[in-house]
Protein backbone atom coordinates (compact mmCIF):
# COMPACT_ATOMS: atom_id res chain seq x y z
CA UNK A 1 0.00 0.00 0.00
CA UNK A 2 1.34 3.06 -1.07
CA UNK A 3 1.57 5.38 2.08
CA UNK A 4 1.09 9.26 1.32
CA UNK A 5 3.59 11.16 3.27
CA UNK A 6 2.27 13.95 5.54
CA UNK A 7 3.66 17.10 6.98
CA UNK A 8 3.67 17.31 10.77
CA UNK A 9 0.95 20.02 10.27
CA UNK A 10 -1.64 17.47 8.44
CA UNK A 11 -0.45 14.46 11.20
CA UNK A 12 -1.92 16.88 14.06
CA UNK A 13 -4.98 17.82 11.56
CA UNK A 14 -5.34 14.21 11.24
CA UNK A 15 -5.07 13.67 15.04
CA UNK A 16 -7.96 15.77 15.95
CA UNK A 17 -10.09 14.82 13.40
CA UNK A 18 -9.81 11.29 14.15
CA UNK A 19 -11.93 11.13 17.19
CA UNK A 20 -14.49 13.94 15.66
CA UNK A 21 -14.76 11.34 12.23
CA UNK A 22 -15.41 8.46 14.53
CA UNK A 23 -17.68 9.94 16.62
CA UNK A 24 -19.82 11.06 13.14
CA UNK A 25 -19.64 7.80 11.24
CA UNK A 26 -21.37 6.10 14.75
CA UNK A 27 -23.90 8.56 15.42
CA UNK A 28 -24.25 11.83 13.19
CA UNK A 29 -24.14 13.60 15.80
CA UNK A 30 -21.28 16.46 14.87
CA UNK A 31 -23.70 16.87 11.39
CA UNK A 32 -26.70 17.48 13.72
CA UNK A 33 -24.64 19.70 15.77
CA UNK A 34 -23.04 21.73 12.79
CA UNK A 35 -26.61 21.55 11.29
CA UNK A 36 -28.08 23.33 14.75
CA UNK A 37 -25.57 26.17 14.72
CA UNK A 38 -25.65 26.75 10.85
CA UNK A 39 -29.17 26.67 9.87
CA UNK A 40 -30.14 30.02 8.72
CA UNK A 41 -32.55 32.08 10.82
CA UNK A 42 -34.10 35.05 9.47
CA UNK A 43 -31.86 38.00 9.54
CA UNK A 44 -34.22 40.57 11.22
CA UNK A 45 -34.68 38.98 14.72
CA UNK A 46 -34.36 40.79 17.48
CA UNK A 47 -33.33 41.08 21.42
CA UNK A 48 -37.07 40.24 21.81
CA UNK A 49 -36.51 36.54 20.59
CA UNK A 50 -33.28 35.99 23.23
CA UNK A 51 -36.36 35.39 26.10
CA UNK A 52 -36.59 31.61 24.71
CA UNK A 53 -33.06 30.97 25.41
CA UNK A 54 -32.64 32.76 28.74
CA UNK A 55 -35.61 30.64 29.84
CA UNK A 56 -33.56 28.05 29.05
CA UNK A 57 -30.54 29.16 30.74
CA UNK A 58 -33.15 30.01 33.92
CA UNK A 59 -33.99 26.18 33.91
CA UNK A 60 -30.05 24.83 33.58
CA UNK A 61 -29.69 27.11 36.83
CA UNK A 62 -32.48 25.33 38.53
CA UNK A 63 -31.63 22.07 37.55
CA UNK A 64 -27.68 22.61 38.40
CA UNK A 65 -28.10 24.24 41.91
CA UNK A 66 -31.52 21.92 42.57
CA UNK A 67 -28.51 19.03 42.23
CA UNK A 68 -26.24 20.52 44.46
CA UNK A 69 -28.93 21.19 46.99
CA UNK A 70 -30.32 17.34 46.78
CA UNK A 71 -26.65 16.68 48.13
CA UNK A 72 -27.46 17.94 51.41
CA UNK A 73 -31.66 18.67 51.91
CA UNK A 74 -33.19 15.42 53.66
CA UNK A 75 -36.82 15.29 52.77
CA UNK A 76 -38.24 14.60 56.34
CA UNK A 77 -40.25 16.61 58.78
CA UNK A 78 -37.70 15.99 61.59
CA UNK A 79 -34.68 16.74 59.52
CA UNK A 80 -35.70 19.27 56.78
CA UNK A 81 -36.12 22.64 58.68
CA UNK A 82 -32.42 21.64 59.96
CA UNK A 83 -30.89 20.32 56.81
CA UNK A 84 -32.13 24.08 55.06
CA UNK A 85 -30.25 25.67 58.08
CA UNK A 86 -27.29 23.94 57.41
CA UNK A 87 -27.13 24.48 53.73
CA UNK A 88 -27.97 27.85 54.32
CA UNK A 89 -25.10 28.42 57.13
CA UNK A 90 -22.09 25.64 56.95
CA UNK A 91 -22.16 24.33 53.61
CA UNK A 92 -19.82 26.31 51.58
CA UNK A 93 -21.48 28.56 49.17
CA UNK A 94 -24.72 26.85 50.29
CA UNK A 95 -26.16 29.89 50.85
CA UNK A 96 -25.18 30.89 47.36
CA UNK A 97 -26.30 27.73 45.62
CA UNK A 98 -29.75 27.92 48.24
CA UNK A 99 -30.49 31.41 47.31
CA UNK A 100 -29.57 30.95 43.41
CA UNK A 101 -32.79 28.20 43.55
CA UNK A 102 -34.76 30.24 45.05
CA UNK A 103 -34.88 33.66 43.32
CA UNK A 104 -33.68 31.26 39.88
CA UNK A 105 -37.14 30.02 40.32
CA UNK A 106 -38.93 33.25 40.41
CA UNK A 107 -36.56 34.36 36.99
CA UNK A 108 -37.38 31.69 35.20
CA UNK A 109 -41.31 32.23 35.74
CA UNK A 110 -41.17 35.64 34.56
CA UNK A 111 -39.04 35.11 31.83
CA UNK A 112 -41.53 31.75 30.88
CA UNK A 113 -44.02 34.65 30.69
CA UNK A 114 -42.47 37.45 29.10
CA UNK A 115 -41.43 34.72 26.52
CA UNK A 116 -44.87 33.89 26.14
CA UNK A 117 -45.50 37.44 25.47
CA UNK A 118 -43.05 38.19 22.80
CA UNK A 119 -44.54 34.79 21.42
CA UNK A 120 -48.39 36.60 21.60
CA UNK A 121 -47.49 39.57 20.56
CA UNK A 122 -45.23 38.32 17.41
CA UNK A 123 -47.96 36.09 16.28
CA UNK A 124 -45.75 33.71 16.29
CA UNK A 125 -48.03 31.20 17.81
CA UNK A 126 -49.80 30.68 14.11
CA UNK A 127 -49.49 28.45 11.45
CA UNK A 128 -47.56 26.17 11.30
CA UNK A 129 -46.44 26.78 15.29
CA UNK A 130 -49.31 25.77 16.97
CA UNK A 131 -48.13 22.81 18.25
CA UNK A 132 -45.35 24.74 20.00
CA UNK A 133 -47.53 27.03 21.57
CA UNK A 134 -49.46 24.25 22.98
CA UNK A 135 -46.15 22.85 24.44
CA UNK A 136 -45.07 25.86 25.53
CA UNK A 137 -48.31 26.29 27.88
CA UNK A 138 -47.63 23.14 29.33
CA UNK A 139 -44.25 24.45 30.20
CA UNK A 140 -45.86 27.12 31.86
CA UNK A 141 -47.91 24.92 34.07
CA UNK A 142 -45.25 22.73 34.67
CA UNK A 143 -43.29 25.31 35.85
CA UNK A 144 -45.34 26.80 38.69
CA UNK A 145 -45.90 23.15 39.45
CA UNK A 146 -42.23 23.38 40.59
CA UNK A 147 -43.00 26.68 42.02
CA UNK A 148 -45.55 25.01 43.97
CA UNK A 149 -44.23 21.91 45.25
CA UNK A 150 -40.64 23.44 46.20
CA UNK A 151 -42.10 26.02 48.34
CA UNK A 152 -42.96 23.42 51.04
CA UNK A 153 -39.57 21.56 50.91
CA UNK A 154 -37.71 23.91 53.20
CA UNK A 155 -40.14 22.93 56.51
CA UNK A 156 -40.84 26.47 57.97
CA UNK A 157 -44.24 27.89 59.22
CA UNK A 158 -44.93 29.65 55.57
CA UNK A 159 -44.31 26.90 53.09
CA UNK A 160 -46.22 24.21 55.65
CA UNK A 161 -48.87 26.83 55.96
CA UNK A 162 -49.34 27.77 52.27
CA UNK A 163 -49.09 23.86 51.27
CA UNK A 164 -52.01 23.01 53.75
CA UNK A 165 -54.17 25.92 52.15
CA UNK A 166 -52.74 25.11 48.70
CA UNK A 167 -53.84 21.10 49.12
CA UNK A 168 -57.04 22.56 50.46
CA UNK A 169 -57.85 24.67 47.73
CA UNK A 170 -56.73 21.62 45.36
CA UNK A 171 -59.34 19.81 47.36
CA UNK A 172 -62.52 22.16 46.41
CA UNK A 173 -62.48 20.80 43.06
CA UNK A 174 -65.06 18.44 41.62
CA UNK A 175 -65.22 15.38 41.60
CA UNK A 176 -61.28 15.40 41.14
CA UNK A 177 -60.57 17.15 44.19
CA UNK A 178 -60.56 15.26 47.35
CA UNK A 179 -58.21 12.26 45.28
CA UNK A 180 -55.74 15.06 44.11
CA UNK A 181 -55.27 16.02 47.71
CA UNK A 182 -55.36 12.70 48.83
CA UNK A 183 -52.56 12.02 46.43
CA UNK A 184 -50.73 15.14 47.19
CA UNK A 185 -50.78 14.52 50.91
CA UNK A 186 -49.69 11.19 50.42
CA UNK A 187 -52.71 10.33 53.00
CA UNK A 188 -55.42 12.44 54.80
CA UNK A 189 -52.57 15.05 56.68
CA UNK A 190 -50.01 16.68 55.98
CA UNK A 191 -47.09 14.83 57.53
CA UNK A 192 -43.63 13.03 56.15
CA UNK A 193 -45.81 11.23 53.24
CA UNK A 194 -46.08 14.79 52.24
CA UNK A 195 -42.84 15.96 51.92
CA UNK A 196 -41.41 12.81 50.51
CA UNK A 197 -44.18 13.30 47.45
CA UNK A 198 -43.53 16.81 47.34
CA UNK A 199 -40.03 16.19 47.02
CA UNK A 200 -40.14 13.45 44.33
CA UNK A 201 -42.82 15.07 42.36
CA UNK A 202 -40.03 18.38 42.46
CA UNK A 203 -37.36 16.81 41.60
CA UNK A 204 -37.92 13.63 39.35
CA UNK A 205 -41.67 14.08 38.11
CA UNK A 206 -42.03 17.44 37.04
CA UNK A 207 -38.54 17.92 35.97
CA UNK A 208 -38.20 14.94 33.89
CA UNK A 209 -41.38 15.80 32.02
CA UNK A 210 -40.18 19.80 31.56
CA UNK A 211 -37.09 18.12 30.06
CA UNK A 212 -38.85 16.12 27.93
CA UNK A 213 -40.85 19.04 26.42
CA UNK A 214 -37.90 20.97 26.55
CA UNK A 215 -36.78 18.93 24.13
CA UNK A 216 -39.42 18.66 22.14
CA UNK A 217 -39.90 22.44 21.94
CA UNK A 218 -36.83 22.64 20.78
CA UNK A 219 -36.77 20.11 17.72
CA UNK A 220 -40.15 22.08 16.45
CA UNK A 221 -38.35 25.75 16.61
CA UNK A 222 -35.24 24.37 14.50
CA UNK A 223 -37.93 22.35 12.28
CA UNK A 224 -40.03 24.97 11.62
CA UNK A 225 -37.81 28.04 12.57
CA UNK A 226 -37.67 31.62 13.84
CA UNK A 227 -40.10 34.31 12.43
CA UNK A 228 -39.41 37.07 11.54
CA UNK A 229 -40.71 40.46 13.64
CA UNK A 230 -44.10 40.83 12.13
CA UNK A 231 -43.28 44.43 11.72
CA UNK A 232 -40.36 44.13 9.34
CA UNK A 233 -40.18 45.26 6.26
CA UNK A 234 -37.87 42.54 5.19
CA UNK A 235 -40.00 39.76 7.73
CA UNK A 236 -39.30 36.16 6.24
CA UNK A 237 -42.00 35.06 3.67
CA UNK A 238 -43.56 38.33 2.89
CA UNK A 239 -41.71 38.01 -0.22
CA UNK A 240 -40.31 41.69 0.24
CA UNK A 241 -37.07 40.06 1.88
CA UNK A 242 -35.71 39.86 -1.81
CA UNK A 243 -35.46 43.22 -2.28
CA UNK A 244 -32.39 44.70 -1.31
CA UNK A 245 -32.02 46.66 2.18
CA UNK A 246 -30.75 50.00 1.55
CA UNK A 247 -29.27 50.34 5.24
CA UNK A 248 -26.89 47.80 6.26
CA UNK A 249 -27.88 46.63 9.42
CA UNK A 250 -31.10 44.52 9.61
CA UNK A 251 -31.84 43.94 13.19
CA UNK A 252 -29.81 42.17 15.00
CA UNK A 253 -27.87 40.38 12.40
CA UNK A 254 -25.59 42.07 10.53
CA UNK A 255 -25.65 41.25 6.79
CA UNK A 256 -23.48 38.68 6.05
CA UNK A 257 -21.24 38.36 2.93
CA UNK A 258 -23.16 36.04 1.08
CA UNK A 259 -26.22 38.52 -0.43
CA UNK A 260 -27.58 37.93 -3.45
CA UNK A 261 -30.11 40.58 -5.51
CA UNK B 1 -63.22 29.35 0.98
CA UNK B 2 -60.91 26.90 4.01
CA UNK B 3 -58.61 25.05 1.33
CA UNK B 4 -58.03 28.20 -0.42
CA UNK B 5 -56.34 29.28 3.04
CA UNK B 6 -55.21 26.35 3.75
CA UNK B 7 -53.03 26.76 0.45
CA UNK B 8 -52.22 29.85 1.05
CA UNK B 9 -50.50 29.37 4.18
CA UNK B 10 -48.77 26.60 3.17
CA UNK B 11 -47.39 28.69 0.39
CA UNK B 12 -46.62 31.85 2.97
CA UNK B 13 -44.44 28.85 4.86
CA UNK B 14 -42.76 27.50 1.90
CA UNK B 15 -41.78 31.47 0.95
CA UNK B 16 -40.48 31.76 4.59
CA UNK B 17 -38.73 28.79 4.02
CA UNK B 18 -36.98 30.23 1.09
CA UNK B 19 -36.29 33.36 2.56
CA UNK B 20 -35.09 32.17 5.01
CA UNK B 21 -32.58 29.85 3.14
CA UNK B 22 -31.89 33.20 0.47
CA UNK B 23 -31.75 35.69 3.10
CA UNK B 24 -31.32 34.61 6.59
CA UNK B 25 -27.95 34.10 8.80
CA UNK B 26 -26.37 31.76 10.30
CA UNK B 27 -27.82 31.08 13.88
CA UNK B 28 -23.98 30.83 14.81
CA UNK B 29 -22.56 33.50 15.47
CA UNK B 30 -24.88 36.29 14.87
CA UNK B 31 -28.06 34.64 17.04
CA UNK B 32 -26.40 32.97 19.28
CA UNK B 33 -24.03 35.79 20.16
CA UNK B 34 -26.99 37.48 22.05
CA UNK B 35 -28.11 34.62 23.11
CA UNK B 36 -25.46 33.91 24.69
CA UNK B 37 -24.97 37.70 26.20
CA UNK B 38 -28.81 37.64 27.32
CA UNK B 39 -27.86 34.45 29.17
CA UNK B 40 -25.20 35.42 30.91
CA UNK B 41 -27.23 38.82 32.40
CA UNK B 42 -30.16 35.96 33.39
CA UNK B 43 -27.15 34.45 35.71
CA UNK B 44 -25.45 37.34 37.26
CA UNK B 45 -29.27 38.72 38.16
CA UNK B 46 -30.23 35.69 39.43
CA UNK B 47 -27.01 35.64 41.75
CA UNK B 48 -26.87 38.86 42.24
CA UNK B 49 -30.60 38.30 44.06
CA UNK B 50 -28.82 35.69 45.79
CA UNK B 51 -26.06 37.57 47.60
CA UNK B 52 -29.00 40.59 48.38
CA UNK B 53 -30.43 37.90 50.12
CA UNK B 54 -27.94 36.82 52.00
CA UNK B 55 -25.99 40.06 52.66
CA UNK B 56 -28.65 42.31 53.56
CA UNK B 57 -29.97 39.92 56.52
CA UNK B 58 -29.58 41.67 59.35
CA UNK B 59 -27.19 40.72 62.39
CA UNK B 60 -24.31 37.93 61.34
CA UNK B 61 -26.54 37.29 57.82
CA UNK B 62 -28.04 33.85 58.85
CA UNK B 63 -30.49 35.10 61.52
CA UNK B 64 -34.27 34.50 60.90
CA UNK B 65 -34.93 38.41 60.70
CA UNK B 66 -35.90 39.61 56.95
CA UNK B 67 -33.43 41.51 55.12
CA UNK B 68 -34.53 43.16 51.35
CA UNK B 69 -35.76 40.50 50.10
CA UNK B 70 -37.10 38.40 52.88
CA UNK B 71 -36.28 36.30 55.28
CA UNK B 72 -33.44 33.22 54.51
CA UNK B 73 -36.19 31.06 56.29
CA UNK B 74 -39.07 31.22 58.68
CA UNK B 75 -39.08 29.64 62.05
CA UNK B 76 -39.61 25.69 61.36
CA UNK B 77 -43.27 24.39 60.63
CA UNK B 78 -44.85 23.36 63.69
CA UNK B 79 -48.72 21.86 62.96
CA UNK B 80 -49.55 22.64 66.25
CA UNK B 81 -49.50 26.12 66.27
CA UNK B 82 -52.02 27.89 63.99
CA UNK B 83 -50.79 31.58 64.35
CA UNK B 84 -49.90 31.81 60.69
CA UNK B 85 -50.34 33.46 57.72
CA UNK B 86 -51.17 31.10 54.68
CA UNK B 87 -49.06 33.11 51.70
CA UNK B 88 -47.59 31.00 48.34
CA UNK B 89 -44.83 31.88 46.77
CA UNK B 90 -45.43 36.22 44.63
CA UNK B 91 -46.06 34.30 41.63
CA UNK B 92 -49.11 32.97 42.60
CA UNK B 93 -50.80 35.98 44.07
CA UNK B 94 -52.65 36.35 41.77
CA UNK B 95 -54.72 33.33 41.95
CA UNK B 96 -54.65 33.58 45.74
CA UNK B 97 -56.79 37.04 45.45
CA UNK B 98 -59.07 35.59 43.09
CA UNK B 99 -60.16 33.97 46.00
CA UNK B 100 -61.06 36.87 47.96
CA UNK B 101 -63.46 37.73 45.14
CA UNK B 102 -65.83 34.85 45.06
CA UNK B 103 -67.40 33.74 48.17
CA UNK B 104 -67.28 31.05 50.33
CA UNK B 105 -69.19 28.54 50.01
CA UNK B 106 -71.29 28.91 46.85
CA UNK B 107 -69.04 30.53 44.34
CA UNK B 108 -65.72 30.00 45.79
CA UNK B 109 -65.13 26.81 43.54
CA UNK B 110 -64.97 29.11 40.08
CA UNK B 111 -61.87 31.02 42.28
CA UNK B 112 -59.94 28.07 42.68
CA UNK B 113 -60.86 25.67 39.94
CA UNK B 114 -63.50 26.51 37.67
CA UNK B 115 -61.37 30.44 36.48
CA UNK B 116 -57.66 29.11 36.37
CA UNK B 117 -59.07 25.77 34.42
CA UNK B 118 -60.99 28.10 31.63
CA UNK B 119 -57.88 30.41 31.36
CA UNK B 120 -55.54 27.76 30.77
CA UNK B 121 -58.23 26.10 28.06
CA UNK B 122 -58.17 29.29 26.43
CA UNK B 123 -54.54 29.79 26.77
CA UNK B 124 -54.14 26.54 25.12
CA UNK B 125 -56.96 27.02 22.62
CA UNK B 126 -55.42 30.81 21.56
CA UNK B 127 -53.59 29.37 17.95
CA UNK B 128 -57.07 27.84 17.17
CA UNK B 129 -59.07 30.89 18.32
CA UNK B 130 -57.07 33.19 16.25
CA UNK B 131 -56.53 30.90 12.81
CA UNK B 132 -55.80 34.38 10.63
CA UNK B 133 -52.41 34.66 8.97
CA UNK B 134 -51.75 38.40 10.09
CA UNK B 135 -49.03 39.07 12.30
CA UNK B 136 -48.85 42.83 12.57
CA UNK B 137 -49.82 44.26 16.02
CA UNK B 138 -51.79 47.17 14.43
CA UNK B 139 -54.07 45.13 12.41
CA UNK B 140 -54.97 42.17 15.29
CA UNK B 141 -56.72 44.86 17.92
CA UNK B 142 -58.30 42.24 19.39
CA UNK B 143 -55.26 40.10 20.37
CA UNK B 144 -53.90 44.31 21.52
CA UNK B 145 -56.63 44.72 23.48
CA UNK B 146 -56.80 41.29 25.48
CA UNK B 147 -53.01 41.28 26.33
CA UNK B 148 -53.35 45.10 27.49
CA UNK B 149 -56.10 43.51 29.58
CA UNK B 150 -54.47 40.75 30.76
CA UNK B 151 -51.60 42.38 32.26
CA UNK B 152 -53.33 44.78 33.85
CA UNK B 153 -55.62 42.49 35.65
CA UNK B 154 -52.86 40.33 36.29
CA UNK B 155 -50.54 43.22 37.62
CA UNK B 156 -53.59 44.38 39.71
CA UNK B 157 -54.58 41.08 41.27
CA UNK B 158 -50.79 40.55 42.08
CA UNK B 159 -50.32 43.74 43.82
CA UNK B 160 -53.37 43.02 45.79
CA UNK B 161 -52.51 39.74 46.42
CA UNK B 162 -49.00 41.01 47.95
CA UNK B 163 -50.51 44.25 49.57
CA UNK B 164 -53.27 41.97 51.13
CA UNK B 165 -54.54 43.33 54.39
CA UNK B 166 -53.12 40.67 57.37
CA UNK B 167 -54.59 40.01 60.84
CA UNK B 168 -52.02 40.88 63.62
CA UNK B 169 -53.09 38.57 66.59
CA UNK B 170 -51.14 40.95 69.07
CA UNK B 171 -53.26 44.08 68.03
CA UNK B 172 -56.46 41.99 67.47
CA UNK B 173 -56.63 40.39 70.89
CA UNK B 174 -57.04 44.08 72.17
CA UNK B 175 -60.56 44.33 70.81
CA UNK B 176 -61.80 41.67 72.60
CA UNK B 177 -63.53 44.16 75.06
CA UNK B 178 -65.36 45.86 72.06
CA UNK B 179 -66.56 42.90 70.44
CA UNK B 180 -68.24 41.69 73.98
CA UNK B 181 -69.46 45.01 74.67
CA UNK B 182 -71.06 44.81 71.00
CA UNK B 183 -72.15 41.38 70.85
CA UNK B 184 -73.40 41.33 74.48
CA UNK B 185 -71.24 38.59 75.62
CA UNK B 186 -69.20 40.89 78.62
CA UNK B 187 -70.53 38.26 81.25
CA UNK B 188 -69.72 35.22 79.28
CA UNK B 189 -66.21 34.38 80.56
CA UNK B 190 -65.46 31.12 78.36
CA UNK B 191 -66.80 33.37 75.44
CA UNK B 192 -64.31 35.90 76.17
CA UNK B 193 -61.73 33.31 76.95
CA UNK B 194 -62.84 31.69 73.27
CA UNK B 195 -62.44 35.57 71.72
CA UNK B 196 -59.07 35.53 73.09
CA UNK B 197 -57.72 32.78 71.67
CA UNK B 198 -59.70 33.33 68.44
CA UNK B 199 -57.87 36.59 68.19
CA UNK B 200 -54.22 35.28 67.93
CA UNK B 201 -54.74 31.68 66.86
CA UNK B 202 -55.09 33.00 62.95
CA UNK B 203 -58.52 32.62 62.86
CA UNK B 204 -58.98 35.93 61.52
CA UNK B 205 -56.35 35.29 58.68
CA UNK B 206 -59.15 33.97 56.65
CA UNK B 207 -62.11 35.27 58.57
CA UNK B 208 -63.49 38.53 59.46
CA UNK B 209 -65.45 39.43 62.91
CA UNK B 210 -66.90 42.98 63.47
CA UNK B 211 -64.44 44.44 60.40
CA UNK B 212 -60.74 42.63 61.93
CA UNK B 213 -59.20 40.15 59.95
CA UNK B 214 -58.28 39.33 56.37
CA UNK B 215 -61.22 37.72 54.11
CA UNK B 216 -58.60 35.17 52.90
CA UNK B 217 -59.56 32.76 50.43
CA UNK B 218 -63.10 34.16 51.06
CA UNK B 219 -63.49 32.58 54.30
CA UNK B 220 -67.27 33.95 55.59
CA UNK B 221 -67.81 36.72 58.51
CA UNK B 222 -68.07 34.88 61.51
CA UNK B 223 -69.54 38.16 63.43
CA UNK B 224 -73.23 36.77 63.59
CA UNK B 225 -72.19 33.11 63.45
CA UNK B 226 -73.93 32.16 66.89
CA UNK B 227 -77.20 33.99 65.48
CA UNK B 228 -77.30 30.05 63.33
CA UNK B 229 -77.61 27.96 66.53
CA UNK B 230 -75.70 24.82 65.47
CA UNK B 231 -74.43 24.18 68.88
CA UNK B 232 -71.18 23.94 70.45
CA UNK B 233 -70.96 20.45 69.64
CA UNK B 234 -71.12 21.10 65.91
CA UNK B 235 -68.74 24.33 66.47
CA UNK B 236 -65.90 21.47 67.93
CA UNK B 237 -66.19 19.42 65.66
CA UNK B 238 -66.26 21.66 62.71
CA UNK B 239 -62.75 22.69 64.28
CA UNK B 240 -61.35 19.88 64.64
CA UNK B 241 -61.87 18.74 61.32
CA UNK B 242 -63.91 21.39 58.90
CA UNK B 243 -64.04 19.14 55.71
CA UNK B 244 -65.62 16.25 57.55
CA UNK B 245 -68.86 18.47 58.61
CA UNK B 246 -68.71 20.53 55.75
CA UNK B 247 -67.64 18.89 52.67
CA UNK B 248 -64.66 20.14 50.35
CA UNK B 249 -64.10 23.01 52.87
CA UNK B 250 -60.16 24.10 52.39
CA UNK B 251 -60.02 25.62 56.26
CA UNK B 252 -57.35 23.74 57.85
CA UNK B 253 -58.03 21.20 61.09
CA UNK B 254 -57.42 23.03 64.78
CA UNK B 255 -57.65 20.23 66.40
CA UNK B 256 -53.94 21.07 67.72
CA UNK B 257 -55.39 23.57 70.20
CA UNK B 258 -56.88 21.06 72.48
CA UNK B 259 -60.45 20.12 74.15
CA UNK B 260 -60.65 23.34 76.61
CA UNK B 261 -59.89 25.74 74.31
CA UNK B 262 -61.60 24.70 71.16
CA UNK B 263 -64.79 24.18 73.80
CA UNK B 264 -64.08 28.48 74.53
CA UNK B 265 -64.06 29.21 71.03
CA UNK B 266 -66.98 27.45 70.24
CA UNK B 267 -68.49 29.29 72.80
CA UNK B 268 -67.44 32.49 71.64
CA UNK B 269 -68.94 31.55 68.42
CA UNK B 270 -72.51 30.59 69.59
CA UNK B 271 -72.26 33.82 71.25
CA UNK B 272 -71.91 35.48 68.84
CA UNK B 273 -74.94 36.42 67.84
CA UNK B 274 -74.16 39.83 65.34
CA UNK B 275 -73.65 43.35 66.82
CA UNK B 276 -76.65 44.49 68.72
CA UNK B 277 -77.90 47.74 67.37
Amino acid sequence: MATQKLTPKEQVQEAILYPIDWLEERSGLVGGIKYFLFRRVPGDINWFQTLGSATLTAFIVQALTGSILAMYYKPDPQNAYSSIQHITNDVFAGWLVRGMHRWGASVFIILMFMHMGRVFLFGAYKYPRELNWIIGVLLLTMGLAEGFTGYLLPWDQTAYWATVVGINLNGTAPFLGPFISQFLQGGTYIDDGTIARFYAIHMLMIPGAIIALIVLHLYLVIRLGVTSPPWSKEAAGTGSMLKPSRNGRRGLTRPGPRRKG
Amino acid sequence: MASERLIERKRVFHQYKEDVKERGKPFYPFAMLHDTIMSLVVVSVITGLAIVWKYTTPGDHHTIDPGWLGRLYDAPADPGTINFVPRPDWYFYFLFYLLRIFKWPETVVIGTVGLPTVLLIILLAIPFIDVRPERRLLRRPVAIVASILVVISMGVLTYKGATAKEALGSEIVGHVPSWAAKEGFTGNKQAIAGAKIFAVAGCLNCHTYLGDGGTNLGAPDLSAEGAKNKGIAFQIAHLKCPACVNSGSPMPSFAGLGDARLKQIAAFLEASKGPKK
